[in-house]
């Protein structure tokens, strides 16, 4: 089975045909993705500005940073969980989007990232707080996610730009009313000699 | 005579999307950072600290989002007036962000730096939060009606 017929696989399930067919079920979801982002995003700065020491500098960096930890997983989850339900009901589409294929190429970058930092920095932040100074490795990090994330937003909004290229989501339904128009044109060829 | 007025924004096809990603932007920093009080607020979040510590702090970044937010705005608002001049949900939107704005600097900004934390604080919270939510729902509805 290719990407493109799991795609149109799964936006053919009755679920995501259903969000699809709907016209305000997949605006209500769009909508709870972006109040996700405005409701959890602003942790994601604070965090990264505190380590840059350009936010919240009274308070301890691992306050801030332990804190706010499970809120961010939390925020995470639901707009993971409405971008996913995006993404099924229109999967065939985003098959064929560059932005959507550049967004999880950011999105695979920010779990590296996670990965790459979450032992050497996040998990030090008492230490930064002991020694007083935050390392340029912490800096760095907190920048590569201010970049990443802006990322995620610029190829998010970019999806909506991309026209789904219709001949071929079409070039399946157009095929078959083509075969039908042939059988047709027999039974009328039929019907006319009958007479 | 007619005068005839081009908008500068409508000439090129990058302005509008990029004017949307910096509009985001403002609105997950103010948003984002009003929520986190509120979470304070409601004992989710940020608890060593109080809930005045906590809104003093982000004060200025929510004040600096929300000048972003405002300016990006009015900008994307002004490529097509006609459309949003036409469209109710554009107005739902605005009273939600007029009141949104309003109940953050006085009600809810009392709350927050009189360190009280009962039911009544609570309520605000969650006011705040539906009300900002009731924002993004707007702005999104408006382009599917």
């Amino acid at each position: 089975m290719s990407l493109l017929t799991f795609a149109q696989w799964v936006q053919s399930t009755p679920l995501f045909t259903a969000i699809r067919e709907s016209w305000y079920v997949y605006p209500a979801i769009m909508s709870s993705h972006l109040a996700g982002i405005s409701l959890f995003g602003g942790m994601v700065f604070i965090v990264d500005l505190r380590l840059l020491g350009l936010a919240m500098r009274k308070r301890p960096i691992a306050d801030v940073v332990n804190q706010l930890r499970r809120l961010k997983w939390v925020g995470f989850a639901i707009v993971a969980t409405c971008g996913i339900l995006m993404l099924g009901s229109k999967a065939e589409e985003y098959y064929y989007n560059a932005f959507f294929r550049a967004k999880m190429a950011v999105l695979a970058l920010i779990l590296v990232h996670a990965l790459l930092f979450r032992r050497s920095v996040y998990a030090k932040a008492a230490e930064f707080d002991r020694s007083g100074t935050v390392p340029g490795l912490a800096k760095l990090a907190a920048s590569l996610s201010l970049v990443l994330w802006t990322c995620m937003v610029i190829c998010g909004r970019g999806i909506g730009y991309i026209e789904p290229p219709l001949d071929k989501l079409h070039a399946r339904v157009i095929e078959h009313l083509h075969q039908r128009a042939q059988s047709a044109d027999r039974i009328v060829y039929l019907d006319t000699r009958t007479n | 005579m007619i005068l005839q007025v081009t908008n500068p924004l409508n000439s090129s096809e990058l302005i509008f999307p990029t004017l949307e990603c910096i509009h985001i932007a403002g609105f997950a920093l103010s948003v984002g950072t009003i929520a986190i009080v509120d979470f304070r607020l409601l004992g989710l979040g940020m608890n060593h600290q109080s809930t005045a510590e906590v809104a003093a702090d982000l004060a200025p970044w929510t004040l600096l989002g929300l000048v972003v937010m405002l300016t990006s705005g009015p900008l994307l608002f002004s490529s097509d007036p006609d459309m949003y001049y036409l469209n109710w949900v554009f107005d739902l939107k605005m009273v939600l962000l007029l009141l949104a704005i309003i109940f953050n600097y006085t009600i809810r900004r009392k709350t927050a730096y009189s360190g009280k934390s009962g039911t009544r604080a609570k309520v605000v919270a969650c006011v705040s939060i539906t009300l900002w939510v009731g924002v993004v729902f707007g702005g999104i509805f408006l382009a599917f009606i």
